[in-house]
């Protein structure tokens, strides 16, 4: 019997970046979105060109009666009327994207067209480009700090090359209020450790978006007969005598997992997607765009 | 296992299975390598994995194969046997094997063997030695004991014997081979026919240290044996017995063979419902039967079934006597001429030289005929007489005709049927007033009476016979009123017969009527030769060398070593070991010796009545067939499965990329299938050789050649010239040469090339050792080598100065047989066989062209040209032919002429077509050029 699954090579970045821009391509600008324009409600994102809280001078207007605005004295005082200072909505927003490095996502099973890993750096470097294209600052966490520029997933891509090993799990405790982050992971960890791990950020009032990477071999089970199991992260062994009699029961808790992770997101207004190996990236990178632009935040949530 | 011919060697192995059960459980516990599988998801499935597996089982299948493979090792261990035979109990001190090897057991001989093999394994096994002894064997035979192996070889030694058993000869022998061994066990192998002295022989075999008897007999004894063969009256009389007892009916058929061995005649014999003889008579023409040499039953492969015949029942001599002068102007005048005519046939006449009858009767007799003829022979001798009784007495036919001399003979009982009354009588005579009598019906007594009385014929004068009380019986015809015409007596074992007529047709028209022909063949049939012909008065004492056998299996061989002469004497000839039935004598003459005469019967033989315990087995061939080696090799074969089901199921075979793996196991065992079934070679002869091409093209046109000196300007001028001579011949002649081939010596083939042309060059190479042995060798096969010079006026003025290229010509000729040379004469055919010409200029003229010299050739007659045959192998010139010849490609002269002349070219080009033309015609030119002569002879 052909083995199902096996540990495939850490994706190279510069591959990865590469099939990125190309799944960015197919998500609409961010800059284009109409709704993005409408909806300034969540500080810092994209109101830009237009009037709004922020700190740099975008016009001044005559002031009407009942506006709530204060009086730009210095310039009123240059003629007759009565001017509003408005300033340009501040829309440097903060997005941080993080891919999980660890053992475990280079899983790739027959039915997947890809690793986990590659599948995950994928995603993050198509949200980077995106991004960035859009002129929002990205980050990456324990990698680098929030920049602008129009070759974000480019500049991210190289540093990743360059980074040495990466932890596990990135520090997330000095993101700020107001950052959205993009975790792209299997969270195949308890659902507990998990939140653990995130709950820093709900403490912080990040908003995440959390993608899960799944591979369809991990979803299904399709192993039968005597099979040994072998975790790559920790090397730990499991044999199964009759692998076909565990697959109901697995299937159980691996979506009681993914269940409880998801709505512990919806309630604290993040987005989960799942984005399977053998379906295609873009789909998991519209539904976060969608995600990311949405009023509600459980838009997004979807399983892919 | 009753129901099975299967038995164990070693039953109690078979318990062995009873661990089956605890190796499937052993099996069960034993899971199968697991499929290894990386699993991120390890945690979650942890928590599903609580409670720990049972141990994995193997497939069933494979549970299956492997308790399967114990069974078959333990049943191989068990060592089974299908088709067991009956192991003879360990018994005895000593195995005595008495095997009858006599005619009867021939048929079916390899049984016997078979069981006797098996007998002498068992006491092999047993470690005991064996005493055999065959009882149709010589009497001085080894009869042991020896060991099991020899013992065997003696066995397959052993071939049965055409004669029978010798059963108290041999049997007395075995019991005093036991004597030092009692208690042996006793296996008599016999043929089933009781014999002579049977009771007696067993009695002593098995009376005193007999253990044990194995008795060996045949299922029954269907043996069908030919008794006797007679050459009877009207055909052959067969008699066959086979055992008595049998209550079906059977049928065999006999076939009559020539000395040949070609079948010629058929006959069957029915044994009716419980008898033990059955007679037919083959009915075949008179002159048939004397061919037959020898009679055998279809299917039945013994001597018994066999019967060679020799002379008595073949053509008989018979004695012709006559007492008046052959008048050899009279013929039909002559008594013997119509019994001469009537018995040529069918019998050997033998006529004595002398015409006294004192030397004639004694020389008759001294031919042992069957039968003699006296016609009118009145008194006989008395020194001969008692002979001529004797032979009669001993079986002869004496047959006499009457006449005038026997008339008015004494009477004579010895040698006449009937006393006769003196003088004869006359019957329609101008005085008599009786009519001539015709003959009546055959009486049914006599021999003749089957035939068709010959109503036609009479008698006109006879003799007549003293009438008495026996007169009756002995008349074999007689007249219509009565008188006997022809009278028989049996005396001794001979007959006397007597015709009351002349053997002529002047007392009554009966020698020339078909029935004295048919009286007379009736008369011959009945006689009997008296002995061999080769029996002449010396050699009827002495013995008769073998000369054909009847083999064991009934056919005829050349004889045995074992074969003695035989001893013709009186009474039966016992057939034995020194005289197995056959034919003795030589090729003028046989005895049969046939192995059963008429009194034989075939008792089937009784067993004995002994005291010691008795096991009576039957005749068989062993078919058991010992199921061990099969049953490993089953065991081994599953033990393979096993194996590569456990490799396939750990995953061996899809490491590799499975498409490649498929790919190369179907190869391999594409391949391991074409190694185990033997090379398929396909045996596409590919006899191409390196240079077919270039001998193809060097053969399919004619083409001169030259030698490749190494010297360019050399060669190109001689391929220029070869070129130029080339278009010349197209251009005059019915030659159409090929583009002139240069040939290395030392390499090419030179025997495709009619003319090898070599310019003689110092500057060039010296041709090796090697490369002038094939010029010779070229030489010799009938090439031509023309050597070129080129140094015609190169050479000193003196006559013993020569150029360099004269001094290497003379070193490359001194390693070739060059024969004797001479310029070309004047009326040598090179002059003549094309064009007519005086000399032979090349780009020089002056120099001689030299040629083999034909010095026994002779030009008597004063002919154009000298005779002689061949052509000469070499030529040698200094007149630079090539460069005479040579051009370019628009055909224009490459080198000019010394002296400039150009007619000389046009010469030169002459001696060279008339070079070739004596290459490819020889000496036919100077044939031809005799044809004026010829026909100016013929008057034209």
């Amino acid at each position: 019997m052909a083995r199902i699954g096996e540990l495939q090579a850490p994706a190279a970045t510069r591959d990865a970046l590469a099939r990125g821009r190309l799944r960015a391509s197919l998500v609409p600008d961010l800059l284009v979105e109409a709704r993005r324009i409408v909806n300034t409600v969540i500080a810092g994102w994209h109101g830009r060109r237009k009037r709004g809280i922020g700190e740099n001078f975008w016009q001044f207007r005559p002031y009407v009666e009942g506006d709530a605005s204060r009086i730009d004295w210095r310039r009123s005082a240059r003629d007759d009327h009565t001017y509003v200072r408005d300033r340009e909505w501040e829309a440097a927003h903060t997005v941080w994207l993080w891919a999980d490095p660890s053992p475990s996502m280079l899983y790739k099973s027959t039915g997947a067209g890809v690793s986990k890993q590659s599948r995950a750096l994928v995603l993050a470097l198509a949200m980077a480009e995106l991004l960035s294209r859009s002129g929002e600052r990205i980050a990456w966490p324990d990698l680098t700090d929030p920049f602008t520029a129009r070759n974000g997933a480019e500049r991210i891509a190289a540093q990743l090359m360059h980074a040495g090993e990466l932890p596990a799990k990135p520090d997330l405790s000095d993101i700020r209020r107001f950052c959205d982050i993009v975790i792209v992971s299997d969270f195949l960890d308890p659902a507990e450790e998990t939140m653990a791990w995130l709950d820093v950020l709900a403490r912080h009032g990040v908003r995440a978006h959390l993608i899960e990477v799944a591979d369809p071999a991990e979803e299904t089970f399709p192993y039968a007969g005597r099979t040994e199991f072998t975790d790559p992260e920790t090397g730990d062994k499991l044999t199964a005598g009759r692998a076909e009699t565990l697959s109901e029961e697995y299937r159980l808790l691996y979506r009681a997992r993914r269940e409880e992770l998801a709505a512990w997101c919806k309630r604290l207004g993040w987005s989960f997607t799942v984005n399977h190996t053998d379906r295609l990236a873009s789909e998991a990178l519209v539904r976060l765009h969608m995600a990311m632009t949405a009023d509600d935040p459980t838009a997004g949530r979807a399983v892919a | 296992m009753s129901w099975l011919p299967l038995s164990f060697g070693a039953p109690m192995v078979l318990w062995g299975l009873l661990a089956l059960p605890v190796i499937w459980w052993l099996l069960r516990l034993t899971p199968p390598k697991p499929q290894t599988e990386v699993f991120p998801p390890l945690r979650i499935l942890a928590r599903v994995l609580k409670r720990e597996e049972t141990p994995q089982r193997s497939p069933w299948w494979l549970t299956l194969l492997r308790l399967l493979m114990a069974a078959l090792v333990v049943s191989a261990l068990a060592e089974p046997v299908f088709n067991p035979r009956e192991k003879l109990p360990a018994e005895g001190s000593a195995l005595a094997l008495v095997v009858d090897n006599d005619w009867a057991s021939a048929a079916d001989w390899n049984k016997r063997v078979a069981t006797a093999e098996r007998l002498i394994n068992d006491a092999g096994s047993n470690g005991v030695p064996v005493i055999i002894a065959f009882t149709a064997e010589k009497p001085n035979a080894e009869i042991g004991p020896f060991d099991a192996a020899a013992a065997l070889d003696r066995l397959r030694a052993a071939r049965p014997r055409p004669i029978p058993t010798d059963r108290p000869a041999v049997y007395a022998r075995v019991a005093g081979a036991l004597e030092a061994l009692p208690g042996a066990s006793v296996a008599v192998l016999a043929d089933g026919l009781a014999a002579k002295g049977d009771e007696a022989a067993f009695n002593t075999l098995l009376s005193k240290n007999a253990a044990r008897v194995v008795w060996a007999v045949a299922d029954r004894l269907s043996l069908t044996g030919l008794t006797s063969a007679e050459n009877q009256v009207d055909g052959f009389g067969l008699t066959a017995i086979r055992a008595p007892g049998d209550p079906a009916p059977a049928q065999v058929t006999a076939g009559a063979f020539d000395d040949k061995g070609r079948r010629i005649a058929d006959a069957t014999l029915t044994f009716a419902p419980g008898e033990a003889t059955a007679t037919a008579t083959m009915a075949v023409p008179f002159e048939l039967r004397n061919d037959f040499a020898s009679i055998a039953l279809d299917g039945e492969r013994h001597a018994g079934a066999v019967r060679v015949l020799d002379e008595s029942s073949k053509r008989r001599r018979v004695g012709l006597l006559s007492q008046a002068e052959a008048d050899q102007a009279q013929p039909l005048l002559s008594p013997l001429y119509y019994i001469r005519r009537a018995l040529q046939p069918f019998a050997d006449l033998v006529e004595p030289s002398s015409a006294d009858l004192a030397d004639a009767i004694p020389q008759i007799l001294d031919q042992k005929p069957a039968m003699i003829v006296m016609a009118d022979i009145g008194t006989i001798p008395a020194q001969v007489r008692q002979r001529l009784v004797d032979w009669v007495d001993n079986g002869g036919t004496l047959v006499r005709f009457a006449g005038s001399r026997l008339a008015a003979a004494a009477n004579d009982d010895d040698l006449l049927p009937v006393r006769l009354r003196t003088g004869e009588r006359s019957l329609g005579g101008a005085l008599s007033w009786t009519s001539p009598q015709p003959v009546t019906e055959f009486p049914k007594a006599g021999p003749f009476a089957d035939l068709a009385p010959p109503t036609e014929v009479t008698v006109s004068r006879q003799v007549l016979a003293e009438p008495t009380p026996d007169i009756v019986e002995r008349t074999w015809a007689a007249l219509a009123d009565g008188t006997p015409l022809v009278t028989g007596l049996k005396k001794g074992k001979g007959t006397l017969v007597l015709f009351h007529v002349t053997p002529e047709a002047t007392w009554s028209n009966l020698p020339i009527s078909g029935s004295f022909v048919e009286m007379l063949r009736r008369i011959v049939q009945l006689s009997r030769n008296q002995g061999a012909a080769i029996a002449s008065a010396e050699a009827a004492a002495t013995s008769l060398a073998p000369y054909r056998m009847i083999a064991a299996d009934g056919s005829l061989v050349p004889p045995t070593p074992d074969a003695r002469p035989l001893v013709p004497g009186a009474g039966a000839l016992p057939v034995t070991f020194e005289n197995p039935p056959g034919l003795y004598g030589s090729e003028t003459g046989v005895f049969a010796h046939n192995l059963l005469d008429a009194a034989s019967k075939f008792e089937p033989l009784a067993r004995p009545q002994v005291a010691v315990p008795v096991t009576t087995i039957q005749y068989a061939f062993d078919e058991s067939r010992n199921l061990k080696g099969a049953l490993v090799s089953a065991a081994l074969l599953l033990m393979l499965l096993d194996t590569l089901a456990v490799l396939w199921m750990g995953g061996l075979f899809s490491r590799r990329p499975r498409r490649a793996g498929a790919a190369a196991t179907t190869a391999a065992v594409l391949i391991a299938i074409g190694a185990l079934f033997g090379h398929a070679d396909i045996a596409s002869a590919d006899d191409a050789k390196p240079g077919d091409q270039v001998a193809i093209e060097a053969i399919s046109k004619t083409r001169i050649a030259y030698v490749l000196t190494g010297v360019p300007g050399d060669d190109s001028i001689s391929r220029a010239g070869l070129e130029g001579l080339t278009r010349f011949l197209i251009e005059k002649t019915a030659l159409e040469p090929g583009a002139p081939a240069g040939v290395d010596i030392s390499k090419d083939e030179l025997s495709f090339y009619p003319l090898i042309y070599w310019p003689i060059d110092p500057a060039a190479p010296m041709p090796s050792q090697a490369a002038i042995a094939r010029i010779d060798a070229y030489m010799q096969q009938g090439g031509t080598v023309l050597f070129d010079t080129r140094d015609q006026f190169a050479n000193g003025i003196g006559a013993d100065s020569t150029s360099p290229a004269t001094e290497r010509l003379r070193d490359i000729l001194g390693n070739l047989n060059v024969p004797p040379l001479e310029p070309v004469p004047s009326d040598h055919v090179l002059t003549k066989s094309f064009f007519i010409l005086p000399e032979f200029p090349g780009r020089f003229a002056g120099s001689p062209l030299w040629v083999e010299a034909s010095l026994d050739a002779s030009n008597a007659d004063n002919r154009p040209v000298r005779t002689g045959d061949g052509v000469s192998p070499i030529m040698i010139t200094a007149n630079d032919f090539a460069g005479a010849w040579a051009v370019d490609e628009n055909g224009d002269p490459l080198l000019p002429t010394v002296p400039n002349d150009p007619m000389q070219r046009v010469y030169a080009l002459r001696a060279g077509v008339n070079i070739m033309m004596y290459m490819l015609t020889g000496n036919y030119k100077s044939d031809q050029v005799h044809v004026p002569i010829l026909l100016e002879r013929l008057g034209q």
